[in-house]
């Protein structure tokens, strides 16, 4: 074992003790905040179960809470079916320039304005928007996509579909070749090559990124505010109305601290079945 | 007193459970060529990263120049090395990676400069001084990464298989450069390789190491003509190794006795008792192959299974009634009158004064 | 097999479609003359540029966002590139862990990221100020600041810091003259790229900013108003912006990267 020294301790410590104060720290006391009380709209340290047992008890609580869960389930299987074909082109049917400029053209938008690229699906979706004038041309519509939950999922795709298709075309591209090409040279339809090898081999990858358009779903705001009318509210439209109305941040805290619980549970069940063994089914 | 050089006494390495080097007893001489051998995973390199100091011995004493290096960091040292990815800094041109050395000295930019351009002209590489790295080919690339080290003109220059990356036409004429610069520069090299070619090419001395141990010491005639054991025997490559039971054992000459002969070899002063197990080595190229019986001193049928062709050499392989494996090297010349086709039954034989006896019978 | 592999193409193409249309989109609205964004268009204008340009409190914001993604993106890559050294240099105990925390903040929803920073920024009395913002917005970059550069050491020859030391340099030396020069593609393209983050996010932000808007803040609350074409132009500024970010990271760490691992 290495003696630490100054110079090893120069570049170890700055991170722990960062982290230490604005992530570790945060995380904490709202775990903490989640037992305290509200008194004459000032927030009292203490260690009840007051905040629980309101915010458990309530009805609109459970149903916004079944609500996410299964808007988010639903974004993520979107987005992995909507992205698959694609992923499949871009790992499979295109040169690996192609594939390169692809992945770098659509690391653009997941960095960038959400937000505004949200708004301008308002503006495209709505009643007398870009799309149902397009419909209007040839006598069709016009369609209420605007606050429904199609224009939430729409909104989500937004925020997920570039990240899925990049780590979907990454895991597809670093799949075996070899297996691929057996399998259609034993005479495999093309579609059952896809079922019976491809799929298996990048399941990994596929699972994650399934995953990760869950979690980014589960936490956005925005989609189910603007483009999905907030009927119900999903969790995150919760700890925004019980934070900023009525200093009820314990509230919040509450339903973050179940937010984060129902994301281990689901992070860790994707990651058991992404590198799970197969053959142990 | 006359302390040699460089002085490794009882040094060991470990990495927790793992012992790299498990005892270390080597002194090199200033102005030797000095090679350590052995397979991978047998503590050569670990060796050569605690003369370079990047590793602290766990036990015994490193010494360069009588003083005691423990403790001493790299920096502190003047025991360049090449290495074998060559680890030239990849941003800086040929001339600035040349230069690195002396800046790090605090060397002036002018005197740097010049000494670097003697350097990079003595390499026969001056045209590509201001040249970016990833342009050169490997030979180049060699070239730079020796100046690189020679310009702080050290006492002691450490070599990590250095031309294990290069053609094999480009480290025959690597293995020129690097001997004639070592005889001009009269500076000592360590040279770490698994290559028997380099090795026995260049160095004054080579050590074989095995399993974290040294297990000989000598000039390339003496590890080659009579190795210390059957490791050496057997890693140094073409030796026919024979064990057998002690017949007779007298000052001159010991006798075994195996399946398909007896066979002798000169005592050497090794005392073992008759009955006991015990091996010979003949080298390939001091065994005589023929088609016809000779009375030579020692002998064997043996028949033909491959052939292997290496330049000019060639080399065969032939199996005794038992299964005892022969191998014979001549030159290719020598063939034309032996009419060898697999399948073929051969006289081997040798003089007894060519075989050696190993002295310690580790089976 | 022709037939789907065209049909593939097109299925790709209407992906990129969807990806960028409403960036377009967003763009051609804050050209369009009519207050509300139908089709057909209307005439072309400037006008919400100009609405935004007179506009004192977009300049407050741009200040603020400036300032913001600058120091985070220093910090954050400051952060990163140690905890990268430190981790491709040494192993250590807690190795994991000490990863962890550096890694975990993007696994974990902005909303609750927002919600604890606001209250415990609040209890030590760091909240609302502009600073709030640069201190949440290093916990969000910092980790895409730590995968770019890691990435980067990882393609160093792992005896160039001990060629290094070989040659003369102290650790301290060797740092300046070997690891950090090498690892410069990455720092560069971890600084846009963290800047581009910070530039962005509006969540972290809206929450511990107090009246320390930054502009994507700015934008949430003019759309929290009524439609207002001026969002189109405030957002294609701030996409301009942040893509121009991204694409210089990119090219950073690309064009330097493919040209050493040649």
């Amino acid at each position: 074992m290495r003696r630490l020294n100054a110079y090893a301790l120069t570049f170890r410590l700055p991170i722990i003790i960062w982290q230490a104060i604005f992530f570790i720290g945060p995380l904490f006391f709202m775990i903490a905040m989640s037992f305290f009380l509200v008194k004459n709209y000032r927030m009292v340290e203490a260690f009840e179960f007051k905040n629980w047992d309101k915010m458990l008890s309530r009805n609109y609580v459970w149903d916004s809470y079944w609500y996410t869960l299964g808007l988010a389930a639903l974004s993520s299987a979107v987005a992995s079916l909507v992205a698959f074909p694609a992923a499949f082109a871009l790992a499979y049917r295109s040169s690996e320039s192609v594939r390169r400029w692809a992945i770098f053209l659509l690391i653009i938008p997941f960095f960038t304005s959400y937000l505004v690229r949200t708004f301008s699906w308002y503006v495209i979706l709505a009643e007398s928007g870009v799309i149902n004038a397009g419909l209007g041309y040839i006598g069709l519509g016009p369609y209420t996509m605007l606050n429904t939950m199609f224009g939430t999922i729409v909104g989500y795709m937004t925020l997920t579909l570039p990240l899925v298709v990049i780590l979907q075309t990454v895991s597809l591209a670093s799949a075996d070749r070899s297996l691929i090409q057996a399998s259609q040279n034993l005479g495999c339809p093309p579609w059952r090559t896809i079922f019976a090898v491809i799929l298996p081999a990048a399941k990994t990858g596929l699972i994650v990124a399934a995953l990760f358009a869950f979690i980014l779903s589960f936490g956005d705001f925005v989609a189910p505010y603007y483009l999905g009318g907030s009927k119900p509210p999903t969790l995150p439209i919760l700890i925004i109305d019980t934070t900023k109305a009525g200093q009820q941040w314990p509230r919040a805290a509450v339903v973050a601290v179940i937010m984060m619980v129902t994301l281990f549970v689901v992070a860790f069940t994707a990651i058991f079945l992404a590198y799970r063994k197969r053959g142990s089914k | 007193m006359n302390e040699p050089l460089v002085v490794l006494d009882g040094v060991q390495k470990n990495f927790g459970d793992f012992f790299a080097v498990k005892r270390a007893d080597l002194t090199i001489e200033a102005g030797e060529f000095i090679a350590i051998m052995g397979p991978s995973g047998c503590g050569k390199t670990t060796t050569l990263r605690m003369l370079a100091g990047l590793e602290a011995p766990s036990a015994g004493d490193i010494r360069i120049g009588g003083k005691r290096m423990n403790d001493v960091p790299p920096h502190q040292r003047d025991t360049p090395m090449v290495w074998q990815s060559l680890a030239l800094f990849p941003f800086l041109n040929v001339r600035e990676n040349v230069e690195f050395g002396l800046k790090m000295r605090g060397v002036s930019t002018a005197e740097r400069r010049r000494r670097a351009f003697d350097w990079i002209e003595r390499l026969e590489i001056g045209e590509f001084a201001e040249r970016n790295i990833e342009t050169l080919s490997g030979g180049q690339k060699q070239r730079v990464a020796l100046a690189r080290s020679l310009i702080t003109e050290p006492q002691l220059l450490l070599l990590d298989e250095p031309l294990s990356a290069l053609d094999a036409h480009l480290v025959i004429r690597m293995q020129g450069v690097l001997a004639r610069l070592q005889r001009e520069l009269g500076i000592t090299f360590v040279y770490v390789t698994h290559s028997h070619s380099e090795a026995f090419a260049m160095a004054d001395r080579v050590v074989i190491m095995s399993q974290g141990e040294i297990a000989q010491i000598g000039n390339p005639r003496e590890i080659y003509r009579t190795p210390a054991n059957r490791f050496v025997a057997e890693f140094v490559g073409r030796n026919n190794i024979l064990t057998g039971t002690i017949e007779s054992s007298d000052t001159d000459q010991v006798t075994i006795n195996s399946v398909i002969g007896n066979f002798s070899a000169p005592t050497e002063g090794i005392h073992q008792e008759p009955g006991s197990l015990a091996s010979i080595v003949i080298a390939a190229d001091m065994v005589r192959i023929t088609r016809e019986a000779t009375d030579a001193e020692n002998t064997v049928v043996a028949t033909l299974i491959s052939e292997e062709f290496v330049g000019s050499i060639v080399t065969l392989f032939l199996e005794a009634a038992d299964g005892t494996e022969f191998k014979v090297q001549l030159q290719e010349r020598a063939l034309t009158d032996l009419d060898v086709h697999a399948g073929g039954q051969f006289h081997l034989s040798w003089a007894t004064a060519d075989a050696h006896l190993l002295p310690e019978n580790n089976g | 097999m022709r037939t789907s592999d065209w049909a593939l193409r097109g299925y790709v193409l209407l992906v990129f479609v969807f990806v960028f249309s409403p960036v377009v989109m967003s763009m051609i609205f804050s050209f369009n003359s009519d207050r509300f964004p139908t089709i057909p268009l209307g005439g072309f204008t400037t006008h919400w540029y100009e609405t935004i340009f007179a506009d004192e409190d977009f300049w407050k914001a741009a200040q603020n966002s400036l300032i913001v993604s600058l120091c985070a993106s220093l910090i954050a890559t400051f952060l990163g590139f140690c905890t990268a050294y430190s981790d491709y240099r040494y192993t250590f105990r807690g190795q994991g862990a000490y990863l962890g925390i550096i890694l975990l903040p993007p696994t974990i929803p902005l909303i609750i990221m927002a919600l604890a920073m606001l209250a415990w920024f609040s209890k030590v009395g760091i909240s609302g100020q502009v600073y709030s913002i640069i201190f949440a917005h290093t916990v969000l970059t910092a980790p895409f600041a730590m995968a770019i550069i890691r990435l980067r050491l990882n393609q160093m020859d792992e005896s160039l810091e001990a060629a290094a030391w070989n040659l003369g340099a102290s650790e301290w030396r060797a740092m300046r003259e070997v690891i950090l020069p090498f690892c410069l593609p990455a720092i560069v393209s971890s600084l846009f790229l963290t800047a581009a983050v910070s530039f962005d996010e509006f969540t972290v932000a809206w929450f511990v900013s107090g009246l320390n808007k930054t502009l994507p803040v700015h934008v949430l609350e003019i759309v929290q108003g009524t439609i207002d074409p001026q969002v189109n132009a405030v957002g294609t500024l701030v996409f301009l912006v942040s893509m121009t970010l991204v694409i210089i990271a990119q090219l950073a760490i690309f064009f330097r990267l493919n040209r050493s691992a040649k």
